[in-house]
């Protein structure tokens, strides 16, 4: 190795691009994360409040806004539609699908007994 | 142009220039009139050598670009085709020299394809200024003063026409086929969609053309070819379809048989229909508006959970919710990414739709009505069998136009018998029957719709697919009207006609699996099939009500049977290649058995997530649908949630959302159209049902973000698992 001459020319520079940081995306992981679905099913516990006979109208932009504020939440970047579309997408993926088995069965009143 | 600068071989020109000088010319002694050239004929022959062997065989287009250029036809070809009085029709060197003129007309007006295997340089160079030139051909020749141009092509084909099929010789039907391509070639011929067309339109348009095709008695000859099919002409059938075709392709039949006063009122209606369309959404947009300057600046905080605040800005804002969610919305940028739409090469074909004038209304009018009453049943039956046997001449382009064009005439017959019926004329010989129409409407034509049905959807050809679809729904409705007529034995007919169509199980699943799979075809296609979907169930329950005990024939393999066999195959040869006697066998045990058919059951194939799918994607076109269209996809969402009792497949938050504002959006229905109470009734009764669901069962308000499967859905509709049948 020859000697430093000073001008900082002999130094490496790298070259190489660094990658790019990866987009965020509204996967799976996402949906069942902490600001997913779980938050989603709390929030409709105590807040969701809909009126009931004679308001349907009124009870369906409620609950389109719950759930417009709730994706806006977790993924801001993207329109009510496109979050939508990129929900349901997620929703085939396997870890998705078992989850929502699961939210099903705890539902379900009993799990497999002498019913007919 | 200078040498230089030269699109083409400056030879090239200067061989076509000098021809076309030779070929004759303006007179200047007595008053203007055109005088042939000594050897105009043998001109004429070199003209057409050097398109065929220049041209065409080295795939160029120069001779067409030089002869473009030296005005050939508008300057020699139409003058010299004027010379032929009418009254000189045994003048031999007359006739040649018309022929010779037609056989250089037709490769200069043949419609120019854009095959990006076989285009070279010159294609590009060439073809947009062709195809205005084919345009001023047009023009030219539909527009020609001094003679009836067509009349005269027609002409030079009459001695052909007259001898018997038997003694044509091949010569005769070349010439035959020569003068229906010049007809066809002029028939479509059209500006180009790309380039803005600098003419007058009207000189070149759909009107005109019908006009002249009327005017020189182009009509009489169709009528004659369609009538005869058959017996005196055998190979024209497609051609003359290919005319026809292109003469009344989009072409509205409801309007085409409208008098002028219904005509008036209808075009009155459509007018004030849409300036209230116009005015509602211009009202429903000031209502939100601002009520001051746009510099006024209001800006709010809109309290969210966990403290979060977000702004908005602008005084539209402080309307209400809904307007601040969609603000907040609409200042997003963010687009995921989308794959580009393939571009489509066949929309070209179909064009926009037609505008006649009143003239041309009538005279297509009197066309399709004499054509319906004579040359129906030979044509297309004969065309039928031509694309059957696959012969040579059929191109691929011609069973779309077939069942294009059966669709489009079964609707006119249609629309005809009720124009009649509505101005109380009565039927005077029989034609209340239906065998004008009858050759469309047997088993044979079945067969080959059927197959039509499976072959266009596996080869994935979307464009006759559609057609297809189209000729299927009318085909029932027809049938339909059929046995509605009151005469007992068109009556019988149609009840075996039915029981044919919905015998076949392979015919259902078609349907079913047309409209499960759809996905990006263009609009038509969309239409075409909700549309066969919408008819298909509704005509079948009708049927299906009126014979309980309807079977059908379903093709099914007996499993066991067929492990058994492979079993014994194994057993036999161990280690030989199963040969096809093996896969025969197999076929051979495919029974197909009769078993009974459940309406209700059948409709539940169109439940799943999929099906939804497809109507919901049609009914997001709700702004552009007319009155029919939205009634279909109104009966089909009533059907899925109110029959067949699924309405738990409607509940998706992006379903609630259209449904919503459909009625209730910013852009919603036209309030004072007939069919937004209907909407707003069956909305109103899914959201009360979406809300009961939700109390009932909380595990909803996750699955409204998901598509169902069909077990999902039904324990959510039901509150209790499916019991699995063992017999299906």
């Amino acid at each position: 190795k020859q000697p430093d001459s000073g001008l900082g020319i002999d130094e490496e520079v790298s070259v190489q691009r660094r990658a790019r940081v990866p987009g965020v995306k509204l996967d799976e992981v996402r949906l069942l994360g902490p600001a997913g679905i779980p938050r989603l099913r709390a929030r409709a516990a105590h807040d969701l409040r809909l009126k009931g006979k004679g308001h349907e109208f009124s009870d369906a932009s409620r609950l389109l806004s719950f759930y417009q504020l709730w994706l806006d939440d977790l993924f801001p970047k993207a329109n009510f539609h496109d979050a939508l579309a990129m929900v349901e997408k997620a929703g085939h993926k396997k870890l998705v699908v078992a989850a929502r088995t699961e939210w099903i069965n705890e539902a379900k009143p009993r799990p497999r007994e002498g019913e007919e | 142009l200078d040498g230089t600068a030269d699109t083409v071989h400056p030879e090239v020109r200067a061989h076509i220039n000098s021809l076309a000088s030779a070929l004759g010319g303006v007179s200047a002694d007595d008053d203007g009139r055109y005088q042939l050239g000594d050897d105009a004929l043998e001109v004429l022959r070199d003209i057409k050598r050097w398109i065929r062997f220049y041209d065409e065989k080295t795939n160029r287009m120069d001779v067409a670009r030089c002869i473009h250029e030296a005005n050939l036809v508008e300057g020699d070809l139409l003058p010299i085709l004027a010379q032929w009085p009418e009254n000189a029709m045994d003048n031999k060197f007359r006739a040649r020299i018309a022929l010779a003129c037609i056989e250089l007309l037709v490769p200069l007006t043949w419609p120019m394809e854009r095959d990006k295997e076989q285009m070279t340089v010159n294609h590009h160079r060439h073809m947009p200024v062709l195809e205005l030139a084919q345009v001023q051909y047009k023009r030219g020749i539909i527009n020609f003063d001094r003679a009836r141009i067509l009349h005269t092509a027609v002409r030079a084909a009459l001695p052909s026409m007259a001898i018997p099929i038997g003694d044509r010789t091949p010569r005769d039907h070349a010439i035959i086929k020569l003068v229906l391509f010049f007809l066809r070639n002029l028939a479509i011929i059209s500006p180009p969609p790309s380039v803005k067309y600098e003419g007058d339109e009207s000189q070149v348009s759909r009107s005109v053309t019908i006009d002249a095709f009327s005017c020189q008695d182009i009509f009489m000859l169709l009528l004659t070819l369609s009538s005869n099919m058959g017996d005196e002409f055998r190979t024209e059938d497609t051609t003359v379809m290919d005319i026809i075709y292109h003469l009344v392709k989009r072409v509205d039949v409801d309007k085409l048989f409208m008098n002028d006063e219904q005509l008036n009122t209808a075009k009155a209606g459509e007018l004030s229909a849409m300036m209230n369309k116009e005015s509602a959404m211009l009202k429903a947009h000031n209502r939100k508006g601002p009520t001051r300057h746009n510099r006024f600046g209001t800006m709010i905080w809109v309290k969210r959970d966990g403290g979060k605040m977000s702004s908005l800005s602008g005084q539209d804002v402080l309307a209400d919710a809904a307007m601040r969610n969609q603000k907040m919305d609409s200042s997003k940028t963010f687009r995921p990414p989308r794959r580009a739409r393939k571009e489509d090469k066949d929309v070209r074909d179909l064009g926009p739709p037609a505008k006649l004038n009143a003239r041309a209304r009538h005279q297509l009018r009197s066309f399709v009505e004499d054509l319906l009453d004579s040359g129906f049943n030979p044509l297309f039956q004969h065309i039928r069998k031509t694309i059957d046997r696959k012969a040579p001449h059929v191109v691929q382009c011609h069973r779309r136009q077939f069942f294009y064009l059966v669709a489009w005439f079964l609707q006119a017959e249609r629309v005809r018998r009720k124009a009649k019926k509505n101005t109380g004329q009565q039927n005077e010989t029989g034609v209340g029957s239906f065998s004008l129409v009858a050759g469309v409407l047997n088993q044979e034509m079945f067969i080959t719709l059927d197959r039509a049905l499976h072959e266009s959807y596996d080869h994935k050809d979307w464009h006759e697919l559609s057609a297809v679809m189209r000729c299927f729904t009318q085909i029932l409705l027809t049938v339909q009207e059929m046995a509605e007529c009151g005469n007992e034995d068109d009556e019988e007919i149609a009840e075996n006609v039915l029981s044919r169509l919905f015998y076949e199980e392979s015919t259902h699943d078609a349907v079913v699996n047309i409209i499960k799979t759809y996905k990006h075809q263009d609009f038509d296609y969309l239409d075409a099939a909700t549309e066969l979907v919408h008819h298909f169930l509704r005509i079948l329950e009708a049927y299906a009500k009126q014979n309980v005990d309807m079977q059908v024939r379903s093709r099914k393999r007996t499993r066991r049977k067929k492990q058994a066999a492979q079993r014994a195959g194994e057993d036999d040869s161990l280690d030989e290649e199963p040969d096809d006697s093996g896969n025969d066998e197999a076929n051979a045990q495919r029974t197909s058995k009769e078993r009974k058919f459940d309406f209700h059951r059948f409709c539940s194939k169109f439940t799943p997530q999929r099906v939804v799918d497809t109507f919901t994607t049609f009914t997001k076109y709700y702004r552009d649908l007319d009155d029919t269209q939205l009634k279909r996809a109104h009966r089909y969402f009533y059907r899925c949630a109110f029959k067949q009792d699924m309405s738990v497949m409607l509940f998706r938050v992006d379903i609630i959302h259209l449904l919503y504002n459909m009625v209730k959006g910013p852009e919603p229905l036209d309030k004072s159209s007939s069919m937004f109470d209907e909407w707003e009734r069956l909305v109103k009764h899914i959201l009360r049902r979406c809300f009961k669901k939700m109390e009932e069962r909380p595990e909803l308000i996750v699955e409204m973000l998901f598509s169902k499967l069909q077990s999902t859905a039904f324990y959510l509709e039901y509150g209790y698992e499916r019991q699995t049948m063992s017999r299906s």
